[in-house]
């Protein structure tokens, strides 16, 4: 009689622990197609940022500065518009 | 009860005993028939049941091979075949970015479009949006699928974007696959420097060749299981990728604009074949700017032409012409052959040696060592030159980096030609003094001039941003570099043939070049107008080497052309790394300027 009861309780303990088997297999699986979704995404974001990164460069490209400059009425630096200051003439920072 | 059928007494049908009766009506009509009264043999059920077993027994020997570690192999292919994939995976290529950070080449993501022809079934309007989206003629589409290979790029490098519109048609047999694409953010003004990539993006030419080996990653290999939806379960590295590894260039992008564009506009307007620009720090060597003009979009490669191509700082050499009197002249100086205030006689303009003869661009009759470079007598240069030994002239130019390739991390750099000093005639000794007879590269031109702006050392150039100082090494004497900077300072004072390479608000030193160049073995009528300097010339930052290649435009002479060229690009680039203009230099440039105006 105990030996039948030890292999029923056993038998329980085999089917549960399958069935945890059975789920933690798909909860990784869940988990790790969450991951590859994370990491494509990371991806996408960086490659993103290196688009954005081109993007400002050619936006701070001296020749667009310049043009931009130009259209505002600005004009490159010449001597007879530059003064220079002595060291003691500058203002004091607040 | 059990009763013979035969054997009954007459009984009333219905009930019970009526259904008995039919029954035993059915065993009479067995008995009658023949065909039922054949007894099987038992032998053959059990035959039957022996061949069952035994079919039982194949297929249990059969699974047992299959997955009882006889040969799983065959089973575990089925399964991956079906559920596994092993994927490439590609390495991202490194980012180029100036010393600043700034961006100048980085690789996005792309797609590459591609067909297997048999498969396609598309109409013809589903080929006319693809056409339009892919920007390829209909009729070239056409004619690529109708190509009998099993697999056709239809266009590589397209705009994820776009790859995407064109996967949501979900047209049979067209399929996108994952690549990258190198941009450069600076175009044409960086274009020979860098280089550029293949479609598979591996560097072509210049930095990107040069650095390959940083700046490519190597792409690795993943194994991936996935379930019946197409989603990925679990994964395995075969091989990591390594990634790229980015670079940080000495190139300074603003002054790399300035150079360019004052190039571009010298060019232009003198009419020349081309030119290039150097600029270097003098004091860690790095080349803050090296540009070429004509230059090409690197965007559009179908319009690449090959002599676009050449980063012609580096890769092409020239006769220098007057640039390398300085080196003859401190030569001279260092071996005690003559002073700053000596004198030569440079009259009549012109003199003979070995039946050749030298020849100035007019008679300066006597000159002082300090007159004879500032107003670039050949006679002069000649005359100092020819007293000293051939070999001490070889070494200063050897040691200054002539006829050997500058070991600056740049693709294609070339030796030039400096003859050993055992061969030389005196002739020839008298033309190399004066850069007649040896020929260099304008980056090793400049690098050259770093003796005079360093107080007589100089330092390895280098493409890349250095973190340590570099070792210097001493070529001349300090008073001697001082003494032919002075002499370099008054070249472009309005004594010297350079006064238009001066800069408002900061003094300048530097040596004109015009030379002929060489056509077939003779001295052409084609010049190369060169100016190399530095600024400001008592504390020099910078050295600015300009070559303009064939000038056209009515001016040949460097002081004309290359000159006025320095002095933009020397004013743009003091003002870049923020240094302070000297006040009474500026004030002198203000007075000129408002005299001028007046």
């Amino acid at each position: 009689m105990p030996i039948r009861l030890i292999v029923a309780v056993l038998a329980a303990f085999l089917m549960a622990s399958a069935m945890s088997l059975v789920t933690s297999r798909h909860r990784a699986r869940g988990l790790f197609a969450d991951l590859e979704a994370a990491q494509q995404l990371a991806r996408q974001s960086e490659a993103e940022g290196n688009r954005l990164r081109i993007d400002l460069g050619r936006a701070a490209q001296p020749a667009a500065i310049e043009v931009a400059a130009r259209r505002l009425g600005m004009r490159p630096i010449d001597p007879e518009h530059t003064t220079l200051l002595p060291p003691a003439a500058r203002p004091a920072s607040p | 009860m059990k009763q013979s059928p035969e054997s009954g007494r007459p009984r009333t049908l219905g009930g019970a005993a009526g259904r008995r009766k039919r029954r035993s009506g059915d065993s009479a009509l067995a008995a009658g028939n023949p065909l039922l009264q054949v007894r099987l043999p038992a032998w053959r059920s059990r035959l039957l049941l022996f061949g069952l077993f035994c079919g039982f027994v194949a297929l249990a020997g059969r699974a047992f091979y299959l997955q009882g570690g006889v040969s799983t192999q065959f089973l575990q292919r089925q399964g991956e075949a079906r559920y596994a994939r092993t994927l490439d995976v590609a390495a991202t290529r490194g980012t180029i970015t100036d010393r600043n950070g700034v961006v100048l080449a980085s690789s996005v993501p792309a797609r590459g479009v591609w067909a297997i022809p048999d498969d396609v079934e598309a109409g013809k309007r589903d080929l006319a949006q693809l056409a339009r989206l892919l920007d390829v003629p209909s009729g070239e589409l056409r004619r690529r699928l109708a190509d009998d290979r099993t697999f056709v790029y239809l266009k590589r490098q397209v705009e994820p974007g776009v790859a995407q519109r064109i996967e949501s048609f979900n047209l049979a047999g067209i399929h996108t696959s994952r690549e990258f694409r190198r941009l450069y953010p600076e175009g044409a003004i960086t274009a020979q420097l860098l280089g550029f990539t293949d479609v598979e993006d591996r560097g072509q030419d210049g930095i990107e060749l040069a650095f390959e080996r940083i700046l490519g990653g190597r792409p690795g290999l993943r194994h991936l299981i996935k379930d019946r939806l197409g989603r990925a379960v679990e994964d395995d590295w075969v091989r990591e990728p390594i990634e790229g590894r980015d670079i940080r260039l000495s190139i300074d992008n603003r002054i790399q604009y300035i150079a360019f564009s004052a190039l571009r506009a010298a060019v232009e307007a003198n009419q020349a074949q081309g030119g290039s620009i150097v600029v270097l720090d003098v004091e860690s060597g790095e080349i803050l700017a090296l540009t070429n003009w004509p230059s090409f979009d690197p965007a559009r490669r179908d319009r690449m032409e090959p002599q676009k191509l050449r980063n012609r700082a580096v890769t092409d050499t020239f006769e220098p012409g007057s640039t390398l009197k300085p080196f003859s002249i401190a030569t001279a100086l260092e071996a005690g052959v003559v002073m700053p205030q000596s004198t030569v006689q440079t009259a009549p303009g012109s003199m003979r040696l070995g039946g050749h003869t030298i020849t100035d661009t007019s008679s300066h009759g006597v000159l002082t060592v300090e007159q004879v470079l500032a107003k670039s007598s050949n006679v002069g240069t000649a005359k100092i030159a020819l007293q000293l030994p051939a070999q001490a002239l070889w070494d200063t130019l050897t040691a200054v980096g002539f006829g050997q390739a500058p070991h600056a991390g740049l693709t294609g750099a070339v030796t030039g030609r400096l003859r050993p000093p055992q061969s030389w005639r005196p002739i020839e000794q008298a033309t190399i003094a004066y850069g007649y007879g040896v020929s260099v590269s304008l980056l090793q031109l400049a690098r050259a001039y770093l003796v005079f702006a360093r107080d007589g050392d100089i330092v390895p150039v280098s493409v890349m941003r250095a973190d340590s100082p570099a070792a210097a090494v001493p070529v001349l004497r300090p008073q001697t570099a001082q003494a032919v900077r002075r002499m370099l300072e008054l070249a472009t004072s309005d004594e010297g043939t350079a006064p238009s390479a001066r800069v408002s608000g900061y003094p300048v030193a530097g040596k004109t070049g015009t030379a002929r160049k060489l056509r077939d073995g003779r001295y052409s009528d084609a010049y190369v107008a060169s100016f190399v300097g530095f600024a400001p010339a008592s504390d020099a930052r910078v050295v600015i080497a300009v070559m303009i290649d064939e000038p056209h435009g009515g001016h040949y002479f460097g002081g004309d052309v290359a000159a006025p060229v320095f002095s933009q690009v020397a004013a743009g680039t003091l003002r870049a790394l923020q240094i302070a203009p000297q006040a009474h230099a500026l004030a002198l440039a203000a007075t000129e300027a408002a005299t001028e105006a007046r």
